[in-house]
C-alpha cells in the first residue's frame, strides 16, 4: 500500500506534512529560512536544525541519534549556500506507531527512520526550501527461511510481517537521492557483504526511477501488493499539491 | 508541467529569447548550472512567459523571500541613526529604510514614523548575504509614486499567491473587489509579502471587505461564487 501524505495543513508553519504508512503516522513542520542565533550562525551556509519528538514520553539519546542521521542526510540535499546565515528548522512529531512495533525484536530506530525521512522531505517541499534533489528511503529486512541457507528479503515490511518472520537476522535502511546516489546506509544485525549488496540493489530499485523499475511488491516475498515506485509516489503527491493550489483557476 | 527539485528542464520547455532581450531570465525556483543546464530547486508548476523570455516555478506555500523591485508593506520597529528598522516578514532580520528615502526629505525635515506604523515601500536591494534595504521613493525621479506611510485601515493576512493575483489585476481573477467597489468606497494596499491593508471608512465595512478577500483566498472561489459573496457582504453592511 502506498503511503499517504497531506501537505501544508498547519497554518502557523512555513511548511508542513502529515505522513501515514503501515501504522506509522508522523507530522512534520518546517520553518525557514528564518533568523538564526549568532552562536549557531554559519557565514556562507544555512544552519539546519532537526528535532524528533517521540510518540510517548520525552526525547532520549535514541531520538538524538535519529536527529543526527537525518541532519547529515538532509543537509546534503538542501541548497544551504543559497540562503546563508539563516536557519531551517525541521520538527518531526511521531503521532502513532504500529501496535506490534515493540515485539518485533528489531531496532525501532531503524524501522522509524525511512518514515521520518519522507516526512521531513515532504515538509521541506511544502516550505519551498531550495533543494538540489529529492530523497527516498526504504527498510530491507533479511530473515532465514527453512528451505534455503541464503536469507530472504522483506522490502518495506509492516510490523506484522516482521513479527511473523521472526527471528530477523539483519535490517538495513537505504536512502537514495533523485539522481540515484546513495545518501544513507544504516544496518543492524549479522550479515555478509553479498547479502548487503543484494539488499542495496533491491532498495535502489524501489527508491529510484529507472526504465522498467521494480515496484514495492514485485518479485519480493510480499504477495498481492500493488507495486509503486517511491519516486512516482512523490511526484503524485506534488501533483496533488499543485492541483489544489491552482484550483481557483478552474473554479466557477 | 509539474516538477520536483532536481529535475532538469529540457531546452524546448523554456522560451527562446528573441527580439530585444538576448537572454533568458530565470525566476524563483530555477537555477542555472553552467554551461547549459537549468535545474529546479522547489516543487511546483513550471510557468513560462514568451514575451518577457522568463521562466519560473509557481507555488503557493512557504514564506516570502525578499526580492529587489517588489512592493511590500513593512512595519516600522524603531528608528536607528540614519534609517528606520522595519519588519517585512516575522522571524527574519529587519530591513533598513533610510530616513532620506522619502519624497521631499532633507537632513532637517525627516519623516516621523512611530513604532508599529505601516509603510508601503519598494525593496531597493535584497541579496542573500545582507539584510534587505527599502525605499519609499523612485530612485530616478525622486517622487514617491504612491509609496510612503499608510494612514488608517486594518491589516489582513493573505497568502502569497493571493497577493500576486491582486497585484496582477484582471489576470488574477479577484473579481470580488470590483463587485464591492460598485456600491462601496474603500481603499486597499497590497504588499507582495502577503499583507493587505483595507480602509473602508467604518469598522464594519473594513472588516467585511478584508474578510471577503480572505475567504476568496481560502476557498479559491470562482467568479460566480465571488459575486454571490459580494452580494452577501453588501446586504449585511
Amino acid at each position: 500500500m502506498a503511503p499517504e501524505a497531506v501537505l501544508s495543513h498547519l497554518n502557523r508553519a512555513d511548511g508542513s506534512a502529515t505522513y501515514t504508512h503501515n501504522g506509522y503516522c508522523i507530522i512534520g513542520a518546517v520553518n525557514g529560512p528564518i533568523e538564526v542565533l549568532r552562536r549557531d550562525e554559519i557565514p556562507e551556509e544555512a544552519t539546519v536544525e532537526v528535532n524528533v519528538r517521540p510518540a510517548v514520553g520525552v526525547g532520549s539519546p535514541k531520538e538524538r541519534h535519529l536527529e543526527t542521521l537525518l541532519h547529515n542526510t538532509l543537509r546534503s540535499i538542501i541548497l544551504t549556500r543559497s540562503i546563508p546565515r539563516t536557519l531551517v528548522q525541521i520538527t518531526l512529531q511521531v503521532r502513532s506507531l504500529p501496535d506490534e512495533e515493540s515485539s518485533t525484536g528489531v531496532s525501532t530506530s531503524l524501522t522509524l527512520l525511512p518514515h521520518l525521512l519522507h516526512t521531513a522531505l515532504l515538509a521541506l517541499l511544502s516550505a519551498l526550501i531550495p533543494l538540489s534533489t529529492t530523497v527516498t528511503a526504504v527498510l530491507i529486512a533479511l530473515h532465514s527461511t527453512k528451505d534455503s541457507k541464503a536469507p530472504a528479503q522483506l522490502v518495506s515490511p509492516t510490523a506484522n510481517e516482521l513479527l511473523r518472520a521472526k527471528p530477523i537476522r539483519s535490517v538495513h535502511v537505504f536512502a537514495f537521492s533523485g539522481e540515484g546516489k546513495m545518501l544513507l546506509n544504516e544496518s543492524d544485525g549479522a550479515f555478509s557483504y553479498e547479502e548487503w549488496d543484494e539488499a542495496a540493489e533491491s532498495a535502489e530499485e524501489v527508491c529510484c526511477k529507472k526504465d522498467g523499475g521494480v515496484g514495492l511488491g514485485e518479485g519480493m516475498e510480499v504477495d498481492g501488493r500493488e507495486g509503486q515506485n517511491l519516486e512516482d509516489w512523490l511526484r503524485n503527491v506534488v501533483r496533488t499539491k499543485v492541483a489544489y493550489e491552482q484550483r481557483w483557476k478552474s473554479a466557477k | 508541467m509539474v516538477v520536483l527539485p532536481g529535475d532538469e528542464v529540457p531546452q524546448d520547455a523554456l522560451p527562446t529569447p528573441t527580439g530585444k532581450k538576448k537572454h533568458l531570465t530565470l525566476g524563483p525556483g530555477l537555477r542555472h548550472i553552467p554551461p547549459n543546464t537549468v535545474a529546479t530547486t522547489i516543487a511546483g508548476a513550471l510557468v513560462t512567459d514568451n514575451k518577457k523570455a522568463a521562466a519560473w516555478i509557481e507555488s503557493n506555500s512557504g514564506r516570502y523571500l525578499a526580492t529587489a523591485g517588489d512592493l511590500v508593506i513593512a512595519t516600522v520597529e524603531k528608528s536607528a541613526a540614519e534609517a528606520f528598522s522595519c519588519t517585512i516578514t516575522p522571524h527574519t532580520p529587519p530591513a533598513s529604510l533610510p530616513h532620506l528615502a522619502f519624497e521631499g526629505a532633507t537632513k532637517k525635515t525627516r519623516p516621523q514614523l512611530s513604532p508599529n506604523s505601516l509603510v508601503y515601500a519598494r525593496i531597493a536591494s535584497a541579496t542573500k548575504d545582507f539584510a534587505p534595504e527599502l525605499t519609499c521613493v523612485d530612485p530616478s525621479t525622486g517622487k514617491s509614486e504612491g509609496l510612503g506611510p499608510i494612514k488608517g485601515g486594518m491589516v489582513f493576512k493573505i497568502s502569497l499567491g493571493m497577493a500576486r493575483r491582486l497585484l496582477a489585476g484582471s489576470k488574477g481573477g479577484v473579481a470580488v473587489l470590483q463587485f464591492l467597489g460598485e456600491k462601496m468606497g474603500f481603499e486597499i494596499t497590497v504588499g507582495r509579502n502577503g499583507v493587505l491593508v483595507v480602509d473602508g471608512g467604518s469598522v464594519k465595512a473594513t472588516l467585511a471587505i478584508g474578510r471577503a478577500v480572505q475567504e476568496v483566498d481560502e476557498q479559491a472561489l470562482g467568479e460566480k461564487a465571488q459575486r454571490k459573496l459580494a452580494e452577501r457582504v453588501l446586504k449585511n453592511v
